[in-house]
């Protein structure tokens, strides 16, 4: 019993856009996390019970998807090594988080630090995520400024063009509309779940 | 369902059933195709790939899963082509990549699919030379069964069986990719009455069952095909034995009971066979009150005596008979041979005050297959699945897979409400007005009346509780009677109650459910047996009251412990130690024959070679694959030599009690141990009535009534009691739950009883505190307390706060 009524009642809101409510699993994952910072085994405790699964139906979901986290720091660090940004010496990249942060991929101290597969921004390599906010052409060196950044000043929240401005090199779509707020704004015919936390 | 398509395998064309899948239409046409996902009894779902096959097709020869695959006309399969082989070395090169090679130190080794196919199919060396994948040897996931997860092959066969079979699914896949793995939610075990099928059925050694585990090696196993005796259902069981012990049971495949599944209870409850109480040697009441060991011949001298004493003294009706439930047909045909042809008594029963009313017992007219074909299914019985727990999973298949309409009629929730469609829940002793309207299709019944009026109509009727009386579930199968197509099936738990009341061990049914009221019938059976036949005497319950006031003397208990059985267990207790003189055959003292004069060791389930016949009336044999510990000895020979003594034998063993019983009995005629041990009767034969008899007695019914105050209390078994098979193994022993009150909400506060105190429960036979929870299935007012647990207060209830528990003050 580890939702507040708001929490409750916002995964009723999310239960009732599915025929069944087992479909919504996924997004209720979310406002598992975003409830509790992380995944924990009250939260899926709390998504089965309100999908009529079992705990372990929801384990075996949240376990398959590399997004929902069952240990989370403060901020995560997400280092591309799919193949553009390891041509582009996306590893290097990574050595230097790790080197800089003394997380290893996959480890969570103050923050977390993942290698992850492509994320979308293969003209910009190396990229890098921090809470899923893009920074492109990072550099080693550009890395290890944004880790002492987060490790020292720990900012509530990021938002990518800051990173970007901050720590990023040459950016892919250059040309591309400017998206006004930030990959956390509304996305047209997309209604947000609002599950990510900051409330949309 | 009988359309056929011609399809054409390995260059052979074959007819099969269309919409067949392909692995299964090939199987049953003589071409075994390798698999491990699919399994005949669940869905197939593709994930393993060793079922490759090539088949012909618009655009080339494809090669496909075909466990996934439908047969159409015309189709043309080749399942050895070198593609094949190829495909299937292939796949077996890549499930070894992880799979470990401890074969020699594996459960599954030497019966082992992986083993088998990869000899068969495999590529003989494989390319792979890289560190393999590791996990901490087995872990439990729940306190009989352990998980290998180094050994699985990601097959699903555990994981589907869960979810579609027994509907508990707590095992899943957790994490992806190479770190896939079967497991269960932290801290919350794989709790299910039926998760040793998963054992069975892994096709590796990933899943074991710590009773098994390490005791012996498959190619060492000697096997023999059974009846499990564990409650009425009558699963088909393989029993394995090694070096004269049990060591193992697998649920074998027959379509009309098990299908294959066993429960928990039944697959491992076979340690109680060679527990340490278990009775090696005759006893008899020394001069000082004690029991002592004897010689056969002593303690069977003694029980002639005591009991020629008594008939002497007080003649045949002062001696009575409780017992046979547990036994086989000829052990209890021969009990009652002893009592009612020996000594001459009536008074005989197998019940023990917690069946059903015997003409109802018998009466049945549906048989558990009838459940694929049902539209509608009536569930107003015990929660099946404590107490029958394969027939629950054939109601749920019914229910979730085959589409029929399912009804639960109970005082509380059961096992099968998340798959009904109609629940219905009542408070003890309101069953005869939710009858009532359910007959006259009131208004909240409206919907479940309706249901009922689609037929066929398969109805499971028996007591839901031991506090209820037997007559309203004459009642329900009355009703149940007439609705369309029906089809009834009248259930009770204890193993071989059927056959023990088909063999006449109850006072108004004489051998193959003739009355005994009947005069001409007891003439015949005189006849056949050379010696009169008294008319009916005391039931159980009449014997146990006549024991209390004197009027009967002696009592001979064939494996019976009414003293823990019976509902009301102090009165039973008592009347029991009243008995003047008690002589016991039975595998263990217990609370009924640790007071006897003697006590008789006798052998008992995959120790005998018998007959037993199942709730639907379906005899079917029990074999002998061990000998029974110490001096024990064949029931049946025992009362045999007993009889002797008293002056005349039963004339012989149970061979000839099977023989005789096909004469006395002409329901089971033509049934005989030769018929049962080969060809179709493997699966059993069904008892066809005599002669149109005993359908359920119309009478008119007592209509009991909830009491106006108190509580009402509902009393009903869990699958996990104290009983002998759970006690006395030590498998069962993490599983038996402290008893525990149930109460609903509104009676938690109207009481004052604070979450976590204790509560008193105060019954006419004395009370009791114990820890409570809220059960809000249950309707306000009544109390529900599981039997078999140790508490027992009889009828009457009330409940209170605890004193000195001032949590709950009010
Ligand atoms: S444990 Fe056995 S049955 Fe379950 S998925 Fe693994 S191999 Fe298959
Ligand atoms: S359901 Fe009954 S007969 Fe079947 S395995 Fe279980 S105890 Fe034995
Ligand atoms: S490869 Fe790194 S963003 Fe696509
Ligand atoms: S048996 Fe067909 S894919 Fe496993």
């Amino acid at each position: 019993m580890s939702w507040d009524s708001d929490t409750r009642a916002r995964a009723e809101e999310i239960i009732v856009r599915y025929p069944q409510r087992r479909s919504a699993v996924m997004p209720l994952l979310y406002l598992a996390m975003a409830a509790d910072g992380k995944l924990t085994d009250e939260g899926m405790r709390e998504v089965a019970e309100h999908t009529g699964m079992t705990p372990a139906q929801v384990y075996s979901v949240a376990s398959f998807y590399s997004m929902y986290k069952r240990e989370l720091g403060e901020h995560l660090v997400s280092v591309c090594r799919s193949v553009s940004c390891h041509l582009l010496g996306g590893d290097d990249v990574l050595a230097a988080v790790v080197d800089e942060t003394g997380i290893r991929p996959g480890q969570t101290g103050a923050i977390t630090v993942e290698a992850v597969e492509c994320v979308g921004a293969c003209g910009g390599a190396p990229a890098v995520q921090v809470d899923y906010e893009l920074v492109e052409g990072v550099s080693p060196a550009q890395a290890r400024a944004l880790c002492r950044w987060l490790l020292d000043e720990r900012p509530g929240f990021v938002i990518g063009d800051d990173l970007q401005a901050r720590f990023g090199g040459q950016r892919s779509f250059d040309w591309g509309p400017a998206e006004p707020v930030g990959a956390l704004g509304p996305v047209p015919a997309f209604e947000p779940y609002g599950t990510t936390g900051g409330g949309a | 369902m009988s359309e056929t398509v011609s399809i054409t395998i390995d260059g052979r064309t074959v007819a099969v059933p269309a919409g067949q899948l392909l692995i299964k239409a090939a199987e049953d046409a003589g071409t075994y195709i390798p698999r491990f996902c699919w399994h005949s009894r669940m869905k197939p779902v593709g994930m393993c790939r060793m079922c490759l096959i090539e088949v012909e097709g618009p655009r080339g020869t494809l090669l496909t899963t075909s466990c996934t695959m439908p047969v159409t006309e015309g189709m043309v399969v080749h399942t050895k082509s070198e593609v094949v082989r190829k495909a299937q070395e292939g796949v077996l090169e890549f499930l070894l990549i992880n799979h470990p090679l401890d074969c020699p130190v594996c459960d599954r080794g030497g019966e082992c699919p992986l083993q088998d196919q990869t000899l068969a199919h495999g590529p003989g060396e494989s390319r792979f030379v890289e560190e393999k994948r590791h996990f901490p040897k087995p872990i439990p996931i729940n306190d009989l069964v352990l998980l290998d997860r180094e050994r699985c092959i990601l097959c699903a066969r555990c994981t589907r069986f869960s979810e579609e079979i027994s509907g508990d699914p707590l095992i899943e896949f957790v994490d992806r990719g190479n770190h896939t793995q079967v497991n269960t939610f932290p801290d919350e075990p794989f709790a299910s009455y039926f998760s040793g099928n998963t054992v069975q059925i892994c096709p590796v050694g990933a899943l074991t069952a710590t009773p098994y585990r390490f005791r012996a090696r498959p190619w060492d196993l000697e096997a023999v095909e059974s009846t499990c005796a564990g409650c009425a259902v009558g699963c088909r069981v393989s029993v394995q034995a090694a070096q004269n012990e049990v060591v193992r049971l697998l649920g074998v495949d027959v379509g009309a009971t098990n299908q294959g599944w066993l429960c928990d209870k039944g697959r491992f409850g076979f340690e109680y066979l060679r527990a340490p109480g278990r009775l090696s040697t005759p006893l008899v009441r020394g001069e000082d009150g004690e029991l002592r060991e004897a010689t056969w011949g002593e303690a069977l001298d003694r029980a002639a005596s005591g009991l020629a004493a008594v008939l002497s003294e007080h003649g045949p009706a002062a001696i009575a008979g409780i017992g046979g439930a547990r036994s086989t047909n000829e052990e209890a045909y021969a009990f009652g041979k002893l009592l009612r042809s020996v000594i001459g008594t009536g008074s005989l029963d197998a019940r023990v005050g917690d069946g059903l009313d015997a003409a109802l017992a018998v009466g049945g007219t549906g048989r558990i297959d009838d459940l694929e074909r049902a539209k509608t299914i009536l569930v107003w019985a015990p929660d099946l699945k404590e107490e029958l727990p394969v027939l629950h999973l054939r109601v749920r298949r019914a229910a979730t897979e085959l589409g029929a309409t399912l009804i639960v009629v109970h005082p509380r929730r059961t096992g099968l409400d998340p798959d009904a469609d109609h629940v219905v829940h009542y408070r003890p002793g309101d069953g005869f007005s939710v009858l009532d309207r359910l007959r006259a299709g009131a208004d909240d019944l409206a919907p479940v009346a309706a249901a009922l009026a689609a037929g066929p109509v398969v109805a499971i009727v028996g007591r839901t509780g031991l506090t209820e009386p037997p007559d309203l579930a004459s009642a329900v199968a009355e009703f149940a009677a007439s609705l369309p197509g029906a089809a009834v099936l009248p259930v009770t738990r204890r193993g071989n109650l059927y056959g023990a009341l088909d063999m006449g061990l109850a006072p108004t049914l004489l051998p193959g459910r003739a009355s005994a009221e009947d005069e001409a019938a007891r003439a015949a059976l005189a006849d056949a047996w050379g010696s009169p036949v008294p008319a009916p005497g005391r039931d159980a319950d009449g014997i146990l009251q006549g024991l209390a006031d004197g009027s009967v003397k002696a009592l001979v208990l064939l494996g019976a412990d009414p003293a823990a059985d019976h509902p009301d267990r102090a009165s039973a207790e008592a009347a029991v130690a009243a008995a003047g003189f008690v002589v016991s055959f039975d595998l263990f003292l217990n609370d009924s024959n640790r007071g006897a004069d003697v006590v008789l060791p006798v052998e008992g389930f995959s120790e005998v070679e018998g007959t037993m016949t199942n709730l639907e009336g379906r005899v079917q044999k029990v074999n002998r694959i061990v000998p029974g510990p110490g001096l024990s000895r064949p029931a049946v020979e025992a009362l045999d030599d007993l009889a002797a003594r008293l002056g005349r034998s039963l004339g012989g063993g149970a061979d000839a009690m099977a023989k005789e019983i096909a004469l006395a009995a002409p329901a089971y005629a033509g049934i005989t141990w030769e018929a049962l041990d080969w060809g179709r009767g493997r699966d059993g034969m069904i008892a066809t009535l005599a002669g149109g008899a005993a359908a359920p007695a119309p009478a008119v019914f007592q209509r009991s009534v909830a009491p106006a105050e108190g509580m009402a209390l509902h009393l009903a078994r869990v699958l996990y009691d104290e009983g002998t098979m759970t006690l006395a193994g030590p498998a069962f022993a993490p599983l038996i739950k402290a008893a525990m009150l149930h109460l609903h909400s509104d009676d938690a506060t109207r009481l004052g009883l604070a979450e976590g105190s204790t509560a008193v429960l105060t019954g006419s036979r004395g009370s009791t505190e114990l820890a409570w929870t809220r059960d809000d299935s249950l309707a306000p007012g009544t109390a529900y307390l599981p039997f078999g647990l140790g508490v027992s207060v009889g009828a009457a209830v009330s409940v209170t706060v605890a004193p000195g528990d001032g949590s709950g003050e009010r």
